[in-house]
């Protein structure tokens, strides 16, 4: 492979991209998840009884609508890939329910959720650990095609399942005979796109990205943020769109899921978000962005201590801990007794704090001001 | 070579033989070269790499993977597996003194000591086998010639200075009962608990989440401020660079490409990779329009471009970058140097063009801009 075939093709990949959901239009919704649950048991003592459960997931409720990039932030252990795993029904869910293009995934047989599947598809985020080392790229693309075949499409037959692999690789900005190598005789960057073809070739309209380019040097991250693009009009495809780079998310997505701990813990618009949290978490998470701009050094609003254990979560408002406003308040008893609901602000906007009227940049400014950074490890449990 | 000969813009090169003659300077590095020999072929990881760093100061080595950052590290601290690795020529000045020509007794009293590194991974760079006192108080005992109690205390307050709440009970934790961002601290404990000249800290951050990626950074500024050492940062990130430095030095197939003050390489790029780079960063004032991409990717280490090495991927080359290699040259109106054409007598007519596109990029970010 050389650089120049993969520049060609890059460069072949239609350039305009019309952005967002057209305004005026009813929103339509693609996916509707309700008080999703997602608990994995922890086993222990001599009888390997369960006695307890790690809380991944913990009564989250979102909605997407068809044709959005809705984002999902949080650092790592707070929950944000059993998400999106547990949509697509990868992990099994313990409560709530998900509702896709208007049917109940977590309550369909096996046989529906089978067909379900070529509705919704996932890109991983390990290229290198996502590829099988020893199937060429014609098998590990025409698997999901083999298992989904059927009399309509006709992909049991190797000649149309060809096809459409040539036809997907092409669409991802490869070229078609690159079905026969194997994955190793890729780039990072390569192997990304080969992923993402392999979650297209089925048709998708709904397409989770768990973390799809932060195993990417940053050249290469543009050329895969720019093909999930083109492709989402090309395809009208729906996203769903992890990561932990804020960057990337402010940049790529409309909407704004920031989790903690396994909670939403405020959806805003990007825009909104970034321009206004009201979650004192979202204003520490979006403090911590570095910006490669030297004249925009600032004083961070820097977090004590760890994201505690989701074995463990603290009682009331989880972020309590650490969170800065709580301490500036006086620390309030509501706080460790009381979970705070999401509660609805101006136009979607929906914070899960019981003072998120008491945050703003001038109380933010402040606070940072007065941080030592040499305490903040302080809060660390034993 | 001959074509070399007809550029006429280049700053006279720093003396080869012989020490720095400013005291000043801590570190000096001189056209290193580092090969790694594998069944392929040589990889020329670090291919002439040029910089020095004063007493106190910071300076930022940035690059995508493969660029040749970690193994520049690595070589000044003398850490090389070699084989396969080898040091093929150059100069490290440290405090006066070659590490290249040193016996490995020599380097063993310097390292840990007079020069500390902060390893990338706080997972599998701390020995889980031993408590993290007996891995501090380690070098303590090597290095500052005390007994095993005295270099306890002093590991319990190296702890303490990087905020480690209950040192005395955390020196007798092993590594995996700390999360990640303790694990870091510790890291930083001890590469601080000789008093080190010299920090060089590769990839601190890049395995931690934002939020204690944020402590780490806030913490190494304010230990690099508070000690005086100088700091040399190793990252692929270019806003941690923005947040954390005073020089930087831009490196690409085994080069420096770019170096100068943070200010003047970020806002006002004057290489074609480091502009390409600041393009392809996602931000907001970006969204709803196409990132700019690097085209291609980087070459492979067998098969070096014969030119400038960024040529292939460069959207203002044209004849000459083909045919040889660019040396750094000085750029006018600004303290950074840069290894382009652009900058060289031929390239004038051409740099109007690069020169837009900088500013254009530079001016999209300002927040004034964005509002």
């Amino acid at each position: 492979m050389t650089p120049q075939t993969e520049q060609a093709l890059v460069d072949s990949v239609p350039a305009d991209s019309p952005n967002g959901v057209s305004a005026g239009t009813q929103p339509d919704v693609m996916l509707e998840v309700r008080n999703l649950k997602t608990y994995y048991p922890i086993y222990g003592g001599i009888l390997r009884r369960r006695i307890g459960s790690v809380f991944a997931v913990d009564d989250v409720s979102l909605t997407i609508s068809r044709g959005e990039r809705y984002g999902l932030v949080g650092e790592s252990g707070c929950g944000k890939t059993t998400l999106g795993r547990t949509i697509l029904r990868l992990e099994k869910a313990t409560g709530g329910s998900v509702t896709l293009d208007g049917e109940d995934l977590l309550a369909i047989r096996r046989s529906q959720l089978h067909r379900m599947r070529r509705k919704m598809q996932i890109i991983f985020q390990d290229p290198y650990g996502s590829l099988n080392p020893r199937m060429p790229v014609s098998d590990i693309i025409g698997e999901g095609l083999i298992a989904q075949a059927d009399r309509e499409n006709g992909w049991s037959k190797r000649a149309v399942r060809d096809k459409r692999v040539g036809d997907y690789l092409e669409a991802v900005g490869l070229r078609r005979d690159y079905s026969r190598r194997y994955p190793h005789e890729f780039s990072g960057g390569q192997r990304q796109r080969i992923g993402i073809a392999r979650a297209l070739s089925l048709g998708p309209e709904f397409v989770v990205c768990d973390e799809p380019v932060s195993a990417l040097d940053v050249s290469i991250q543009s050329q895969i943020l720019n093909l999930l693009s083109d492709l989402r009009t090309q395809f009208n495809l729906t996203y769903l769109f992890i990561a932990h780079n804020l960057s990337v998310v402010q940049y790529f997505c409309e909407r704004i899921g920031v989790m903690y701990l396994g909670k939403i813990v405020e959806v805003a618009e990007t825009d909104v978000l970034y321009g206004n949290p009201l979650h004192p978490y979202s204003v520490a998470l979006l403090s911590a962005i570095p910006i490669p701009d030297p004249r925009q050094r600032k004083k961070r609003l820097v977090l004590k201590g760890d994201v505690p254990s989701p074995a463990n979560p603290p009682s009331g408002c989880r972020f309590h801990t650490r969170c800065w406003l709580r301490e500036r308040l006086g620390n309030p008893a509501e706080c460790s007794t009381t979970e705070p609901p999401l509660r609805t602000f101006q136009s979607g906007h929906q914070v899960a704090c019981h003072f998120a009227e008491q945050v703003s940049a001038d109380v933010v400014q402040e606070t940072a001001a007065k941080q030592d950074v040499i305490e903040t490890a302080a809060a660390e449990p034993d | 070579m001959k074509q070399k000969a007809d550029l006429a813009v280049y700053q006279e090169e720093t003396p080869r033989v012989g020490p720095p003659t400013d005291p000043d300077v801590l570190l000096d590095v001189r056209n290193l070269q580092t090969h790694f020999h594998v069944m392929d072929g040589t990889v020329k990881a670090v291919d002439g790499v040029d910089f020095s760093l004063k007493r106190g100061e910071t300076l930022g080595i940035v690059g995508e993977s493969g660029c040749g950052k970690s193994v520049t590290a690595l070589t000044i601290m003398q850490l090389l597996d070699m084989p396969p690795g080898e040091i093929v020529g150059g100069e490290i000045w440290f405090e006066g003194r070659d590490l290249l020509t040193l016996a490995p007794e020599q380097i063993r009293k310097i390292r840990g000591a007079d020069m500390a590194m902060i390893f990338q991974e706080p997972m599998t760079s701390l020995n889980p086998v031993f408590t993290i006192g007996d891995q501090i108080s380690e070098a303590i005992i090597l290095h500052q010639h005390v007994g095993k109690k005295e270099a306890m205390t002093r590991a319990i307050a190296s702890l303490r200075a990087v905020g480690i709440n209950a040192p005395e009970r955390r020196v007798k934790q092993y590594p995996h009962e700390m999360s990640g961002g303790i694990r870091q601290r510790v890291m930083i404990a001890m590469a601080l608990s000789c008093n080190p000249q010299l920090i060089i800290a590769d990839e601190p951050t890049t395995a931690l989440d934002v939020t204690i990626q944020a402590q780490i950074l806030e913490l190494i500024k304010k230990i690099q401020a508070d000690s005086g050492a100088a700091l040399l940062l190793i990252t692929h990130d270019l806003a941690v660079v923005a947040e954390t430095v005073q020089n930087v030095a831009v490196m690409y197939a085994g080069r420096v490409v770019e170096a100068g003050p943070v200010e003047d390489v970020l806002l006002r790029p004057q290489h074609p990779y480091t502009l390409g780079l600041l393009n392809s960063i996602p931000a907001l004032h970006k969204r709803g329009r196409k990132l700019d991409v690097i085209k291609g990717v980087v070459p492979n280490p067998f098969r070096m471009p014969p030119g400038c090495k960024f040529e292939p991927r460069c959207p203002y080359a044209w004849e000459v970058c083909r045919r040889s290699e660019p040396d750094m040259m000085d750029t006018p109106g600004r303290k950074s140097r840069s290894r382009c054409f652009l900058h060289a007598a031929e390239g004038a007519a051409r740099r109007y063009e690069f020169e837009k596109a900088a500013v254009a990029t530079v001016t999209a970010g300002l927040p004034e801009a964005q509002a």
